[in-house]
């Protein structure tokens, strides 16, 4: 009996380890193995170990190359900025669509939505799976110079914008302000130095990067979401089995709180005069640009890239009407 | 009462109300403060920094090191009070009680590993919200070490153009260099945290500017360590034509090793770490291993070696948990798995035996 009940007790100690599915992940975070993304997915392998998910992490310093690894078969998931991911979902690629979600509150109900087990079928493209979203924060305007505060002033600046993002680069174009091609490695140096007028990144920036030199005396950071950058984790589709992939998503989902609170921190580091903030009645003109645009790159039209999905296009302005009955948009012939 | 008394009443009035003034004027310069208390706290600092600094600097035991930085730093720093903050010495104590606190979080994170190695996941999650605590407080500590450092020299790392310090003597360098370094491990053990501390991110750049005050060559390679390990953070302060940051840190390694003074090669082992370099990371440790028998220490700075040779082993044990479910054993240190050497050992025949 007690050798029975012994065996039992090795049997129920091995069995976790034994079910265990070894995932190799491929994650990006420009600080590596320290840095605050990372961390925050290795709290989202340990929460799936107890799932029976063994997530192996690797860590990649360059966005491109952890991509390209996971493209080349060295890993069976990546985690990495939506604007990297888009080519495997591009439904939830284009979560970042220009000006989609300006408030936290919207981003909060989008992801708590597409967490939901009916939303599924639509984190299936092409033979990959998403297997979560984490907000990173929003993307900001940094301008050396408080007076470029709407669209009309950002005429012929020249703007540090990343040399892989469409979308940034149609927006720029629209604008009619200059692209200065640039990566993640670089862009800081060129607005810091003076050679772009503006840069447009998320809060952690700021600090880390030093932005505020760029920013100088004169200039700010324009506070409106110019877009809602995440992180997603994306694996081959047979990776993992559906109901395992939607216990990940649910996962995520549950890191909201954790990586909001990482968010708030760093947008707490500007100072509050550094911060431009835009009048309401310029709020409107600007989110009126920002629709055409998602329109036109939703449909391929005026020579824009055609890289956002039109049902998150809609989804989105559903939250956004939701939280904003009143806006004009909500009530436009031409809605996403 | 005569003229001449009352001359003498009135002139010894004035002396009196002139003493007076001079008392209130003393009490109120000395913010109340007891004149006992801050010729003492002008003794103690001056004691600290003069001989209890070099002997603490002169020792053999991180651990015994980092005890008195938390058991002295309360009362030594609490003389701020009634006399000039002793921020030099503070923020040596200050390292050490950091030093403390990340012990205990290695402890935690040995645990975490352990337990996720056994696949027992509420015991790893219970220890890795441990090391997450820990690592906050380990960061608050570690910047005011920074802080603290900075103040001592009257330095201000965010000014441009940079202007050095004036640092007197060797151990202000070393207090200074500490400074810096100290300031960039807040910031790993912020990150660690889950961002708990909300430590400034800009340190880091701050930190590779500043290093350029302090002699490379003399200091073992720790100021270009400190560089290059920036350098492979943010990119962009890498100067051009500056040699690759991983050349720097295997030099600077090297130099580490020559001076008796092994910190570099913890910076680079930290940096094998934080960008996934496993070979960089086992060569680092087997150079660090190797380097025991032939090593000198600078006597002077023995608990700086002492201190990098924990981190070295705490990397190791890493590792080791996180693959082997245990620490390194002793016997294994320098080598990253327990596959022996012995497959290669000369045997003789024993034919002519049997």
């Amino acid at each position: 009996m007690i050798r029975k009940s012994v065996a039992a007790v090795a049997l129920a100690a091995v069995v976790p380890v034994a079910s265990a599915k070894t995932v190799s992940m491929c994650v990006f975070d420009v600080i590596g193995v320290n840095g605050d993304l990372y961390n925050m997915v290795k709290d989202y392998a340990l929460e799936m170990k107890a799932h029976g998910v063994d997530f192996e992490l690797k860590p990649y310093t360059d966005e491109g190359v952890a991509v390209g690894d996971f493209n080349a078969g060295q890993c069976d998931a990546v985690a990495a900025t939506d604007i990297r991911t888009r080519p495997f979902n591009r439904f939830t690629g284009s979560i970042s669509a220009v000006g989609a979600l300006p408030t936290y509150d919207d981003l909060k109900t989008l992801l708590a939505t597409l967490a939901q087990p009916k939303a599924a079928p639509l984190m299936k493209e092409n033979g990959y799976e998403v297997l979560g979203i984490v907000p990173v924060g929003a993307g900001y305007l940094f301008v050396n110079d408080r007076s470029i505060d709407t669209a009309g002033e950002l005429a012929g600046k020249r703007m540090a914008t990343l040399d892989y993002q469409k979308d940034a680069i149609h927006m720029v174009n629209y604008i009619k302000a200059t692209v200065v091609p640039s990566d993640i490695t670089n862009f800081a140096g060129k607005f810091n130095n003076g050679s772009v007028d503006t840069a447009y990144a998320p809060a952690f920036a700021y600090e880390a990067l030093e932005l505020y030199k760029g920013i100088g005396k004169e200039g700010g950071v324009v506070d409106y979401p110019l877009a809602q950058l995440t992180m997603q984790v994306i694996a081959r589709d047979d990776v993992l089995p559906d109901a395992k992939a939607q216990t990940a998503r649910e996962v995520a989902w549950g890191m909201f709180p954790q990586a909001m609170n990482l968010i708030s921190g760093q947008e707490a580091a500007i100072p509050d005069e550094k911060w431009v903030k835009i009048p309401e009645k310029d709020i409107q003109g600007y989110q009126e640009m920002f629709r055409q645009n998602r329109l036109e790159m939703r449909d391929g039209l005026n020579g824009a890239p055609d890289v956002y999905h039109p049902k998150m296009l809609g989804l989105l302005s559903k939250i956004r009407c939701a939280s904003n009955p009143a806006s004009s948009e909500c009530t436009a012939g031409n809605r996403e | 009462m005569n003229s001449s008394q009352v001359y003498l009443l009135t002139r010894s009035g004035g002396v009196v109300k002139l003493i007076a003034t001079a008392v209130i004027f003393l009490l109120l310069a000395g913010c109340s403060a007891n004149p006992i208390y801050s010729t003492t706290g002008a003794v103690l600092s001056g004691y600290s920094e003069g001989e209890a600094t070099p002997y603490v600097l002169q020792m053999s035991d991180p651990h015994m090191a980092c005890s008195l930085g938390e058991g002295i730093d309360p009362l030594l720093y609490s003389f701020s009070r009634v006399t000039d903050a002793p921020d030099a010495t503070g923020s040596l104590l200050m390292l050490l009680a950091g030093n403390c606190m990340e012990y205990r979080a290695w402890e935690a994170e040995l645990a975490y590993l352990r337990a996720d190695f056994e696949g027992n996941v509420p015991a790893a999650k219970d220890a890795r919200e441990e090391a997450k605590r820990l690592n906050a407080k380990t960061a608050e500590r570690r910047l005011t070490a920074f802080n603290r450092a900075m103040a001592a020299y009257e330095f201000d790392p965010a000014e441009e153009p940079l202007e050095c310090p004036f640092l007197f003597s060797e151990q202000d360098e070393l207090t200074f260099l500490l400074g810096l370094l100290t300031g960039m491990q807040a910031i790993v053990n912020d990150a660690n945290s889950g961002a708990l501390a909300g430590i400034p991110r800009n340190i880091a750049p701050q930190a590779e500017r500043a290093a350029i005050c302090v002699d490379n060559e003399k200091w073992g390679g720790l100021p270009n360590s400190i560089r290059a390990l920036v350098w492979l953070l943010l990119p962009d302060t890498k100067p051009p034509m500056s040699p690759d940051p991983w050349a720097v840190l295997d030099h600077s390694s090297e130099l580490g090793v020559k001076k008796g003074l092994r910190a570099s090669l913890a910076l680079e082992a930290v940096a094998a770490e934080t960008f996934g370099r496993p070979e960089v990371l086992a060569e680092t440790i087997a150079q660090f291993a190797a380097s025991e028998d032939k090593v000198e220490v600078w006597d002077d700075y023995q608990l700086v070696d002492e201190v990098a040779a924990a981190v070295i082993r705490f990397s190791s044990d890493k590792h080791w948990t996180a693959n082997y479910g245990h620490r390194t054993p002793q016997s294994y240190f320098g080598k990253m798995s327990p596959k022996r050497d012995t497959d290669s050992v000369e045997t003789m025949s024993l034919d002519d035996l049997l």
